[in-house]
């Protein structure tokens, strides 16, 4: 078992150097001139040559790659031309409305979408499963911002039932500690503010969470469907054991592999997709800093933002990893 | 062991079990009306090539058809005095595992690859007797030794995967003896292992079951493994039971042509003269067809005309003789027109002058001719008088006036 | 020889190569078309086809043609779907939407296609390291999530319609990479080409050969579903400022965020970009889900 995981990190490294090969690329290999077109009109010769050997890029490359992994290493990653706020400063406070996000959605898309993939499953060809057949083609089909704008119409414009936008109601004051707004209200006491945070989660983490919703509702059906015909389900069977009996432990343990890579797959969806849900809702994450970053022209902060997305995404894989050689004992001995 | 023959009431009764499979657009006929009848503690061997509906008959017992495609559409199958076909599931569930027991033949698929052998058999054990685990776990240490398996403590807590072949299967069987069942059924438990282990498995079942009393039906396609093991055998080809004997008698004097064919076509050891291997020419009937007549017809070189419409049942060797169903005693029945002589079995083919196979009738053969996986070759282009032949006799086998069979001029 | 059967005459069933692989093609088409929701996907994809070819034909106003004064005019006779801000026939620049979605997702998919399939099918068919460093590579890019992935090679290669193209081919192509691959290292231990290989027979060229035929199957089904995603992505780069800057150009996600900050004044702009989109990708995903169907040999019984 130690040997797996010490296999997967050992194997993980090499597609983190090549991650910072590639950002480090993007960055620096930029076609025309970034610094250039930073300026604009106040760029002098003498002042873009100034700012290139502040910044160290008149180095010759290899150089300038090694004191950007040196960076990377010591946690710099570097500064907002914009607004001069280091990167890290900034992710840091951000991060956790990201990560409220993100668990709400994936909370939402595996707490609906695998026991509607098991009753599609279980009443295969039925109608229930072609509702739901429907109802997950209908998810990964939309985008998010469609979907988004139309949850915001529908609740908050016409129904006034949700806000729209935003994290939490402005008038509400609520000391941030840790930036977790479920966190610091639960900390603070305050009832309100933790029905009020709930509501700002929903529309957004409907809107994030539909399209692995409808993912895992449908990995989870097959899943299952699969499972059900193998030769063990019948074994079970045939030792006289109880419906329920051979569905949780011969069918359900059997599909939840496959559906666990599953998950693990779309968390990068879903942080991919943070980035257009939090635009869609003012929320003020790091989805929202790069979509800002990018209309700014800010390069080295989308850039950087995307490789911490990276990061993240391998880390979750590799705990996914892991956790399914846990569950899956072929794996673990291999 | 067995006991006397039919006065005792039998273990188990099929009685015309009919099994069919419908999708959404086809139908196939499985299992065409099969019965037969088992002592307590007797070995039967049903023996068919794939397809032809033992593994289905047996899945039918237990109700473990695949649903919803899989129906039993008719027959009974008593067992004690229950009638599994209506048994309510709950009792059926009951009865599985408890009283009758079931291995299947892939022993890597057939046992659930992320639980320990410990938490299967434990299961197994605590689904029908109210023990705790530990006295259940106990259990499963006695079982896993009387099947052979060394150093059971420790191979309780392994996986299926870390058995080889030959032990999964033996903890297949200890799985199924855990309740000490009445009736077991091996579906073709050797087929997926070495030709080495198969001996070793086989031999272990012959005696576990001998000890226990438990009755066992064997399910097959080989010939060679019923030979030592069971004590009974019927013949299964398309659904049907072709033939049915004591082992002894069977090999004997095989009567039926699918039989005369299957013995032919296996090299054996204790010819005198090694004989060459006869194959069965063709292939087995499409089953999404309902039956006409006889369903080895087509291939049968012993054929009538009314094979091609009329399907024989089962009926004893010679007329008159009293109807016994089981045990050493059982009466050799077969379903046949037209059975070989004994010195027709021994050679393997028809050695009545002038007899030529009977070719089916102009009705089926456009029948025939519609079915694309009867082919070309029909015998409508090739039924050509030949010169020189004599018209149609007034009955029976030339009257479609085939050419003369070259058995005696060719090699 | 003897034989147990009748001699001449007897009819014996055989069966006929041929006819039994022309039978997987047309099983395959017959059983497409008998899946109804496969055919309504494919009947949106004809019809988006169709209005993407005679967008310039059919379209009443131009994209960039504007009907002074009427901005955000609702639904009316005079314009389909209403005006936007720029007093710009909504309808009109849907229609030419759709031209730029149909050659960008299908320009896109198609390098994506190549891109991802060469890497695939050297990797798969070298093996050992080439393959090991090839898929490494694949890795890093699967490293980056969906869009992410190209939002980071527009920003790179500024904005533009190839420049989209080929961000959005990076993230499809790695799933063709896995595909051909995967058909490649099945090729290479199927017995005729270990067979071919004792004998001396050169074998990459075999395995180029037969890998396509091989891989068929999947990168249709890949490919079709890679078409929904690409549509999507294309307007999600549009919605986040990254699409096209030529304004010319009338493409879904651009003018779907031009539109956002005034739902209220014109939800009907969202609606019918979303509807557009959303539609869109619906058909393409049906019909992958189809054929996926259509093209499973396990489901061949």
């Amino acid at each position: 078992m130690l040997k797996y995981i010490i296999r997967r990190l050992l194997g993980a490294i090499p597609v983190l150097f090549g991650l910072s090969i590639v950002v480090f690329s993007v960055v620096h290999l930029i076609p025309g001139d970034p610094i250039r077109s930073l300026l604009g009109q106040h760029a002098t010769p003498e002042l873009v040559a100034e700012i290139k050997a502040r910044m160290g890029l008149d180095r010759p490359l290899y150089e300038q790659y090694f004191i950007y992994l040196g960076q990377l290493l010591s946690g710099d990653l570097g500064k907002s031309v914009v607004n001069n706020r280091t990167v890290i400063d900034e992710l840091a406070s951000r991060f956790p409305a990201t990560i409220e996000l993100t668990v709400g959605a994936l909370l939402l898309s595996i707490g609906l979408g695998v026991p509607l993939g098991r009753l599609a499953a279980r009443h295969v060809q039925g109608w229930s499963d072609g509702l739901i057949t429907v109802i997950s083609l209908l998810g990964i089909s939309i985008p998010i911002f469609v979907l988004g704008y139309t949850l915001q119409y529908i609740f908050a414009a016409q129904m006034h039932l949700l806000p729209a936008s935003g994290r939490l109601d402005p008038r509400l004051d609520v000391q941030f500690r840790t930036n977790f707004v479920f966190v610091d209200s639960i900390l603070a006491l305050n009832g309100e503010a933790l029905f009020d945070s709930f509501k700002h989660l929903i529309l957004p983490a409907v809107a994030l969470g539909t399209i692995p919703f409808a993912i895992i509702t449908r990995i989870t059906r097959a899943a299952v469907l699969d499972v059900s015909n193998e030769d063990y389900v019948r074994t079970a069977r045939a030792k006289g054991l109880t419906d329920a009996r051979v569905d949780s432990r011969h069918i359900m343990r059997n599909a939840w592999l496959p559906v666990t890579t599953v998950i693990g797959l779309q968390v990068g969806g879903l942080l991919a997709g943070a980035v257009i849900t939090e635009t869609v809702f003012s929320w003020p994450g790091v989805g929202s800093y790069i979509v800002n970053a990018i209309q700014d022209h800010d390069y080295l902060v989308v850039q950087s933002t995307i490789l911490l997305f990276a990061l993240i995404f391998l880390v979750v894989n590799l705990i996914v990893d892991i956790g399914y050689a846990f569950l899956n004992p072929r794996i673990r001995y291999s | 062991m067995t006991g006397v023959a039919s006065d005792k009431r039998p273990l188990l009764l099929v009685e015309d079990l009919v099994v069919r499979f419908r999708t959404h657009d086809s139908l196939v006929h499985a299992v065409n009306g099969v019965s037969f009848e088992l002592e307590s503690g007797e070995t039967l061997g049903l023996v068919g090539e794939s397809g032809c509906g033992k593994s289905v008959t047996s899945l039918a017992m237990m109700r473990l058809l695949p649903k919803p495609a899989g129906r039993i559409e008719g027959g009974r199958v008593l067992f004690d005095d229950f009638d599994l076909v209506t048994l309510p599931e709950r009792d059926m569930r009951d009865l599985r595992g408890r009283e009758i027991a079931m291995i299947f033949q892939d022993p890597m698929t057939s046992l659930n690859p992320v639980l320990t052998i410990e938490e299967q058999m434990v299961e197994t054990i605590q689904a029908h007797r109210k023990v705790s685990t530990l006295q259940a776990r106990q259990r499963a240490i006695e079982l896993l030794e009387m099947v052979g398996i060394p150093q059971p403590e420790t191979r309780l807590r392994s996986h299926p995967h870390q058995f080889s072949g030959g032990m999964r299967q033996r903890v297949m069987i200890a799985i199924a003896l855990a309740l000490e069942p009445r009736l077991m059924i091996a579906d073709e438990p050797t087929t997926a292992l070495d030709v080495t282990i198969q001996a070793q498995v086989l031999e272990l079942l012959r005696h576990l079951t001998t000890e226990t009393g438990t009755a066992l039906i064997l399910i097959t396609h080989d010939l060679g493994v019923v030979a030592g093991m069971t004590q009974r055998i019927n013949v299964m080809y398309a659904g049907f039971i072709v033939e049915t004997a004591t082992t002894p008698e069977l090999f004997a004097t095989p009567s039926h042509p699918y039989t005369v064919g299957l013995l032919h076509s296996i090299p054996r050891l204790d010819e005198e003269r090694p004989e060459r291997l006869i194959p069965i020419e063709g292939t087995p009937p499409d089953q999404r067809r309902a039956p006409v007549g006889c369903p080895f017809a087509p291939r049968c070189a012993w054929r009538l005309e009314v094979c091609w419409t009329d399907n024989p049942a089962l009926e004893p060797l010679e007329a008159g003789v009293r109807l016994v169903t089981t045990g050493p005693g059982a009466t050799h029945r077969i379903a046949c027109h037209n059975p070989p002589t004994p010195e027709e079995a021994a050679a393997g083919r028809p050695l009545r002058d002038g007899f030529v196979a009977a070719a089916p009738p102009g009705v089926l053969l456009d029948e025939l001719a519609a079915v694309d996986d009867h082919v070309a070759a029909l015998p409508g282009e090739e039924v050509a008088l030949f010169p020189g032949d004599e018209g149609p006799t007034s009955t029976g086998p030339s009257a479609a006036g085939l050419p003369l069979p070259p058995e005696e001029g060719r090699r | 020889m003897a034989s147990i059967t009748a001699p001449v005459g007897t009819p014996v069933p055989r069966v006929v190569p041929e006819r039994a692989s022309r039978g997987l093609w047309r099983d395959a088409v017959s059983r497409l078309l008998r899946n109804r929701p496969a055919l309504v996907g494919l009947a949106i994809i004809i019809v988006f086809v169709v209005v993407a070819i005679l967008a310039p034909v059919i379209a009443p106003y131009t994209p960039l043609g504007r009907d002074p004064g009427q901005v955000f005019k609702p639904p009316s006779a005079a314009h389909l779907m209403g005006t936007d801000r720029q007093s710009r026939d909504v309808f009109s620049r849907i229609l030419f939407g759709a031209q730029i979605s149909l050659t960008v997702g299908v320009v896109s998919v198609l390098m994506g296609l190549v891109m991802g399939g060469t890497v695939g099918a050297l990797a798969g068919a070298f093996g050992g390291r080439a393959d090991t460093i090839l898929m490494r590579c694949v890795d890093v890019l699967l490293a980056i999530p969906g869009i992410l992935l190209a939002i980071a090679i527009v920003v790179w290669l500024d904005r533009g319609l190839l420049q989209i193209m080929f961000a959005v081919a990076a993230t499809n192509a790695p799933i063709f990479a896995r595909i051909l691959r995967g058909s490649m290292l099945a090729l290479r231990e199927s017995d005729y080409v270990v067979a071919a290989r004792s004998m001396g027979a050169p074998t990459f060229r075999l395995l180029f050969k037969h890998m396509l035929p091989n891989s068929l199957t999947p990168l249709i089904v890949a490919a079709t579903l890679a078409l929904a995603t690409a549509i999507i992505d294309v307007a999600g780069l549009g919605f986040l400022g990254l699409g096209p800057d030529d304004p010319r150009i009338a493409e879904w996600g651009t003018m779907l965020t031009g539109a956002s900050s005034f739902y209220r004044q014109a939800p009907f702009i969202i609606l019918f970009t979303g509807a557009a989109i959303s539609v869109t990708a619906i058909g393409f995903n049906l019909l992958g889900d189809g054929l996926r169907e259509a093209l499973d040999p396990r489901l061949r019984r």
